[in-house]
């Protein structure tokens, strides 16, 4: 009897739960993608980081784009000039252009966008200091706009693409006193592709496509994204297993991609990325001051299994990734695992025959692959006479450290991708003197030669005579051993099957725009 | 007069606690490694842009002239905007509290409806099998660790019956603003949204549930132990012997005195979940002010981790209060103890 009321009372509780957990109804082309990190601004002038330029790029668009190769595109602009000695940009832009409130965008949008980003100097600011100055940009008629650098400045038009074009009637009617920030903080006035449908910052954010958007579409288009904020791996996974799920973040662990690629409707799409992983020495710290231990490290470094087995990746022989096809020095020596290379290298230091030689090897703390590389990394150097003591650092313990030469550690691991589609962004920001104290830059190179290829390559624009310098500084960096070159990235997604056209673009997160997708099922 | 003596005294004591709060978690904050505004600005940005931005934040100034600012705002209820979200720090909290509150509210009303009759109904048939199977599910409520339980369920609910939403608060599709208190299921029974408010319940059940687990045995477990001291009591013999109905003698002479200590736990609790909740709200991509707090304590995001510190102590505190009066209310004794102390 109370067997049986039981059952009954349980029959009851099922019925009860199911109905109040009606499944839900899904658009048919809605992409639902994971991020690890919130969005945190959608502001064009105060973007900054990969997960921002994620959401903006997809809800602005710019003067020029970057195309899967790195090489600049239309967006707004049809065309532009670039004048005899490289200090003129002028951009045409295409008329029938417009934002999404169905505006036009006029030059005038685009001196107000400028002129604001300059004036707020922050997010991709940093790209035009010393090349743009107020009044820099300015409006021919409508459809022309003329950019005077300051000097010239080659990779100027790779850095146009990192600002998005605001519609300056609605920014300025809505301006309050602090030049729209907190206008733009939560709401979007810009030309892109996609709107903002509903952002809670902790969350998730959806966008929703405009049908009316002046680039049209090409056919079976993304109608809806959703970002949900998630990065814990279960639920990743129970999220793709329950449907809810279309594209997983490039972040997770090796076993949620085997996981969800065991999913009948799930595939992993890999891309090598222009994102290069390295071990970065310190030149100004004993003990690797002395390039002799720095090329003993990188000897000791067993890239094989660092790129086959605990981080799968791409090769790489130096600071520049293969994806900058053109820049990109062939010739150099790929790096090789040779334990009695590293010896050989010790004994020729200035630091041989004192006992072990102390080194501190920094990586990101709770990030398994990184301490995984940091206990090879010991084991293999106490072979060759090193002391090695691991130190993993939450993140902004890293970057406090990175600020002074006398708090960075010897080696550090940490991962480099450019932020605009030219070599110049990963040899200024890592390896110019003028760049140095941040995490990027924990090499600590501080080479007046280096510094002056870097500004030689910027003051040309000739292409030809920038390859050349590009090559140089690629074979001096490499001889100095500025680094242990471990790989490129390779990029993975667990993704629906239906889903497709994810490649990687070498500049922030433009990879993710999602115009760029199709839905290829019914 | 005495219980208005007895109030003052608390609330005066009250305030000074958060004026340690505050001066000790401008310290920490301060301590945290990471200069902040090259934290915000990336490290592309050049050091003009990071020493403007430290100027605009006012960290090149002493410490004390940064805490005297820091007090002079908040006075106009200003914290100051957010590095992380570029936005005012009264905002982010306003959104991020009330979607914790409603969270932890539902935690409380799952942790009382399930704790108290596990309680009772084991204290009322102590021994019996009413009372083992109920210190069963108590213990293994108390004992297994929330992310567990938090991760166990989103599973079973995704993974493997996929009945149940498990991120966020709200289906995406159909996007509702909460304007009116910020609790989405308040707000949309209140404008008549009926179906905002079911999807807002079924976005609730799976963390409350795991969230409810630890709370629920403690309850389970203390109303249980009071209970049965109570009855113990010769006035309960003396009910019984009046013939005064079980359920009568159960619920009303037994229960009420023996509440007390539940409700302390329950207030406790309560505050403490506000600034507790992030693994669960990590692990369900809750937008509550837990994970706020997270992100902004690694972003260093100075005036949000004042912020969130700041409105958590002054949560904790006024609840504290309150279950002070409650408790008072509900044990004269305590009242006229407390006054006279």
């Amino acid at each position: 009897m109370v067997r049986q009321a039981l059952l009954h009372s349980a029959a009851a509780g099922i019925l009860a739960l199911a109905a109040f957990a009606a499944p839900r109804a899904e658009a048919e082309t809605l992409v639902t993608m994971n991020t690890s990190q919130i969005f945190s601004t959608v502001d064009p002038s105060k973007i900054s980081d990969y997960t921002d330029y994620m959401a903006a790029v997809n809800l602005y668009d710019g003067l020029v784009g970057v195309d899967y190769s790195g090489n600049l595109k239309p967006e707004i602009a049809a065309s532009w000039d670039v004048s005899a000695d490289a200090r003129e940009v002028t951009f045409h832009l295409r008329p029938d252009a417009h934002f999404s409130d169905g505006t036009p965008v006029t030059a005038k949008d685009v001196v107000f966008t400028f002129d604001r980003l300059l004036k707020i100097n922050q997010g991709p600011a940093n790209l035009f200091a010393g090349v743009l100055k107020p009044g820099s940009v300015a409006a021919v008629d409508d459809h022309t706009v003329k950019f005077t650098l300051s000097k010239t400045f080659a990779p100027f038009l790779a850095t146009v693409p990192a600002v998005f074009i605001l519609n300056s009637k609605v920014v300025q009617a809505n301006a309050g006193s602090d030049d729209g920030q907190t206008y733009l903080a939560t709401r979007v006035a810009g030309a892109g592709g996609y709107l903002l449908k509903s952002w809670d910052r902790g969350s998730q954010m959806t966008i929703v496509r405009d049908p009316h958007y002046y680039g049209g579409w090409k056919a079976h288009p993304i109608d809806q994204v959703h970002w949900i904020i998630a990065n814990d791996e279960a639920t990743v996974k129970s999220l793709a297993a329950s449907g809810e799920l279309t594209m997983t973040s490039q972040f997770q662990a090796p076993e949620t991609y085997e996981a969800l690629a065991k999913m009948p409707r799930m595939k992993i799409a890999k891309q090598d990325t222009a994102t290069a992983f390295y071990l970065k020495l310190d030149a100004q710290k004993a003990p690797t001051d002395d390039v002799h231990i720095r090329r003993a490290i990188a000897c000791a470094t067993d890239y094989d299994t660092i790129r086959s087995t605990i981080l799968p990746g791409g090769e790489l022989d130096g600071p520049l990734p293969k994806v900058f096809a053109d820049y990109h020095a062939n010739d150099l020596p790929k790096p090789k695992f040779d334990l009695q290379c590293a010896k050989d290298e010790v004994a020729k230091s200035k630091y041989a025959g004192k006992g072990d030689i102390p080194l501190v090897l920094q990586y990101v703390a709770g990030t398994k692959f990184e301490e995984d590389i940091a206990l090879l990394m010991q084991s293999n150097l106490e072979q060759v006479g090193f002391k090695v003591t691991p130190q993993p650092d939450p993140w902004n313990r890293v970057t406090q450290l990175a600020a002074k030469v006398d708090t960075s550690p010897n080696v550090s691991e940490v991962f480099f991708g450019p932020t605009y589609p030219s070599p110049d962004s990963m040899f200024f920001t890592q390896y110019d003197s003028k760049a140095a104290g941040t995490w990027a830059s924990l090499e600590w190179v501080n080479s007046p030669e280096i510094d002056g290829l870097i500004d030689k390559a910027r003051a040309t624009g000739d292409k030809a005579q920038q390859v050349a310098i590009y090559k140089e500084l690629q074979h001096k960096l490499v001889d100095m051993q500025s680094d242990a070159f471990l790989e490129t990235q390779t990029v993975r997604h667990a993704e629906d099957k239906c889903l497709s056209d994810y490649r990687a673009i070498p500049m922030q997160s433009f990879d993710y725009d999602f115009k760029l997708y199709s839905w290829n099922c019914n | 007069m005495e219980f208005l003596l007895f109030l003052l005294r608390r609330v005066l004591w009250s305030l000074l606690v958060l004026v340690g709060l505050s001066v000790v978690i401008f310290l920490i904050a301060r301590a945290v490694p990471g200069d902040p505004a090259r934290m915000a600005l990336g490290p592309t940005a050049t050091q003009e842009q990071v020493t403007d931005l430290r100027h605009k934040l006012g960290l090149d100034r002493p410490l004390i002239t940064q805490y005297g600012l820091f007090v002079a705002a908040l006075s106009h209820g200003d914290l100051g905007r957010s590095l992380l979200t570029e936005r005012a720090v009264t905002d982010d909290i306003r959104e991020s509290f009330a979607a914790t509150l409603e969270l932890v509210l539902a935690t409380i009303f799952l942790a009382l409806a399930a704790g108290l009759p596990l309680g009772i109904a084991a204290a009322r048939w102590k021994d019996r099998w009413p009372d083992t199977a109920s210190r069963l599910v108590a213990i293994l409520g108390a004992v297994t660790p929330t992310f567990f339980l938090a991760l166990l369920l989103q599973l079973l609910a995704g993974y493997v019956l996929h009945v149940l939403p498990t991120t966020g608060r709200l289906d995406p599709a159909d996007p509702f603003h909460a304007d009116i208190t910020g609790l989405i299921t308040l707000d949309s029974l209140l404008e008549g949204r009926f179906a905002v408010t079911l999807d807002a319940l079924r976005h609730l059940l799976l963390p409350a549930t795991a969230l409810a687990a630890a709370t629920m045995g403690q309850m389970a477990r203390l109303t249980r132990a009071s209970m049965l001291e109570v009855m113990s009591q010769d006035y309960i013999e003396a009910a019984r012997a009046f013939g005064i109905p079980d359920w009568l003698r159960v619920l009303k002479y037994t229960l009420r005195p023996s509440f007390v200590a539940p409700l302390t736990i329950l207030g406790l609790e309560f505050a403490s979940m506000i600034g507790n909740a992030f693994v669960v709200e990590l692990v369900f991509s809750w937008p509550g002010m837990a994970a706020y707090g997270i992100r902004t304590i690694l972003q260093k995001d100075l005036n949000a981790v004042m912020g969130v510190v700041m409105v958590s102590g002054a949560f904790f505190v006024g609840v504290n209060l309150v279950i002070d009066l409650l408790v008072g209310l509900v044990d004269p004794r305590i009242r006229i103890r407390g006054a006279r102390a």
